[in-house]
């Protein structure tokens, strides 16, 4: 349940950066999680809705597009998405791997009036 | 872009360049709840906390069990009670910092909340994460909790004395961490048993003074 900590921090964000851009009404707060943050979309829209009750993004709605797992194969160069349970490279079979995406958790934009 | 958060990351670095002034190792261990996390600290602390200045941070969702057990090692014990919260953040650390003598601490454990998920996600300021895994859990944990083992220095395979009554297959254990963290290292314990424990001790050891000597 590191949603609701995740929703909190967001929403004191977004008052931040809505309260600096002059905006009094935010409507739509869009954000990245990458697949490997394994935020459940419900659970954080829910905790976003109780975390930001009493502020100025409390009609606002959460958008929140999920960004798939990338690997890159440090051997062979080769970019992939890994399967469900093997991450080695699926060109050449290396462990000797780096994550691309699936670690992101960032606000892409605050919009409103 | 904004990384959402980012206020926990500052925390982390401050706390991270105070304990780097002080010389403190901080190693923050995430395990399941029962994977061993307290007895390993408790067979760290019997061979260690008369050779190293060890000090111990317990998160814990409720009671002061944990720290209790470890109070007959005389080190300094603070325990966080997250009062049913899923994990430890930055700020709770850097406000419990102040209960300890920093000066006189080289080695602090954070024993965080029982979860592989929601710990993963907080940089508490740690020199490094530990994963703690016991074989009773099941092979799958590294493919099914990616983040905390591509974000660990080591994994330490725990109740290892169990696996003949398990279906636990290390060698596919094993593969599935490597293929997520090449450079991780992995340590095979019974803590009860105390069998893996030297290898342990020894190795946290040498993190130990390769920190000092950075």
């Amino acid at each position: 349940m590191h949603e609701l900590k995740i929703a909190e921090e967001l929403s004191a964000m977004v008052s931040h950066h809505a309260s600096a851009g002059g905006l009094t009404v935010v409507d739509r707060v869009n954000i990245s999680v990458g697949q490997f943050v394994q935020v459940v979309p419900d659970l954080l829209e829910a905790a976003f809705k109780i975390a930001a009750r009493d502020s100025v993004a409390s009609e606002a709605r959460l958008e929140i597009e999920i960004i798939a797992a990338e690997m890159r194969c440090r051997r062979c160069g080769t970019e992939y998405r890994p399967g469900d349970d093997i991450h080695a490279c699926t060109a050449c079979g290396s462990a000797e791997i780096e994550v691309v995406h699936g670690k992101e958790l960032f606000i892409k934009s605050i919009e409103g009036d | 872009m904004k990384n959402i958060l980012d206020r926990n990351q500052n925390k982390a670095e401050e706390v991270r360049s105070l304990l780097r002034e002080k010389k403190v190792m901080m190693v923050n261990i995430i395990s399941s709840p029962g994977a061993g996390k307290t007895t390993l600290l408790e067979r760290t602390c019997e061979s260690l906390a008369d050779k190293i200045r060890i000090g111990v941070i317990e998160g814990d969702v409720a009671t002061d069990r944990d720290a209790r057990r470890l109070q007959k090692y005389d080190i300094p014990i603070v325990c966080i009670n997250t009062e049913g919260g899923c994990h430890l953040d930055s700020h709770s650390i850097s406000k419990v910092l102040g209960h300890f003598d920093l000066d006189h601490i080289d080695l602090l454990f954070v024993e965080n909340v029982g979860n592989l998920i929601c710990p993963s996600q907080f940089d508490l300021g740690e020199t490094f994460k530990l994963a703690v895994v016991s074989t009773t859990e099941g092979d799958d944990k590294p493919a099914k909790y990616p983040m905390l083992f591509t974000g660990a220095r080591a994994v330490i395979l725990n109740k290892t004395d169990l696996i003949p009554y398990t279906n636990f297959n290390a060698a596919s254990f094993e593969t599935d961490i490597v293929s997520l963290n090449p450079g991780i290292t992995i340590i095979k314990t019974s803590a009860t048993r105390g069998e893996g424990i030297d290898e342990w001790l020894g190795w946290i050891i040498t993190q130990l003074k390769s920190f000092n000597a950075s």
